[in-house]
């Protein structure tokens, strides 16, 4: 006796008969799209910052008072920390970190991880370093709010590239397992 | 639709000049010139996927590094996208081109990507029940 395919075994009474392998191969390709979209819209989020604050005049009727604050390098950091934790998060193979399919060895398998935790770390220590600028400088000196903005433009920054590598991580590890099946 | 007559093409190839006369007159009308490079970014939006659809080899060579390739192309796409709309936003914020210019050159820029869009959608090849 012949056992029935699995996606038509009739005891299976909560088998949702939606077809799977449409759907996560286009929730794949929205993922990548989305991610990045996320990676542009963060990247000139900061960069609209920066380009204001080179561009600030002096209001209109107080021609001689110049903007007290601008865009410095340290607004630029938390933001390469998190470039460079997207890039190595993103480098890594996702199969050596859950440890499957015997590749090489195990001390393999803890390096990728210990890898990817600098990874993670640096993009958490960009998104905690962006709030540090905008409290330490903008914040606390109670500047009016078209220079606050710069502090807001870095911390929208960096969730948007935390995001950004989310949904990325997210599609790339949902659709992987339908590439497999449509190789065989 | 492998058929879509000559129609189609005359009418893509107008809103096509309508886009670029859009985001030149975004330009012209102002004197500055920045704007064109929304063009330039709209034009260049499409690279990145054909180049990795078409170095991607055939199918039995393109299961060896799996599908890091056609990703990074659409990756790669979606930013050059955002940023084009994002550029004009950015440069009007700064006051460095006027508010209708930023609107001009949006809308260009839409109408050129809509047509590269259109036309890749309307002249598929027939091999495109897989990707």
């Amino acid at each position: 006796m012949s056992l029935p395919r699995s996606n038509y075994d009739p005891r299976r009474v909560c088998l949702n008969p939606f077809p799977v392998l449409n759907i996560g191969k286009h929730r794949r390709t929205i993922g990548i799209y989305l991610a990045g979209g996320l990676f542009a819209l963060a990247n000139w989020t900061f960069l609209d910052a920066a380009i204001l604050s080179a561009h600030a005049h002096p209001p209109y009727d107080e021609p001689q008072l110049p903007a007290p604050v601008h865009v410095g390098f340290t607004d630029w950091v938390p933001g390469i920390c998190s470039l460079l934790g997207m890039l190595i998060i993103n480098l890594i193979d996702k199969d050596r970190v859950r440890g499957e399919e015997g590749f090489g060895d195990s001390g393999a398998v803890w390096r990728a991880r210990l890898i990817l935790f600098i990874g993670f770390a640096l993009m958490a220590g960009g998104l905690a370093g962006s709030v540090t600028v905008l409290v330490l400088k903008y914040v606390l000196e109670e500047y009016a709010e078209q220079y606050t903005y710069y502090g807001y433009a870095n911390v929208s920054q960096n969730v948007a590239l935390m995001l950004s590598t989310i949904v990325l991580w997210i599609s790339q590890s949902v659709g992987s397992e339908y590439e497999y099946n449509l190789s065989i | 639709m492998a058929h879509a007559g000559i129609k189609t093409v005359i009418l893509l190839s107008f809103v096509l000049a309508v886009g670029f006369l859009l985001i030149i007159l975004s330009c012209a009308l102002w004197a500055n010139w920045l704007p064109l490079l929304v063009a330039l970014t709209f034009v260049l939006a499409p690279l990145p996927n054909a180049l990795s659809a078409s170095c991607g080899g055939d199918e039995f060579s393109a299961d060896y590094d799996g599908p890091g390739r056609s990703d990074i192309g659409r990756f790669i796409t979606a930013t050059i996208v955002v940023t084009g709309f994002a550029f004009p936003l950015v440069l009007a914020h700064s006051e460095v081109i006027r508010p209708g210019a930023c609107v001009m050159s949006i809308a260009g820029g839409a109408l050129v990507y809509g047509t590269i869009l259109a036309y890749s959608a309307t002249f598929k090849q027939e091999d495109s029940e897989f990707d």
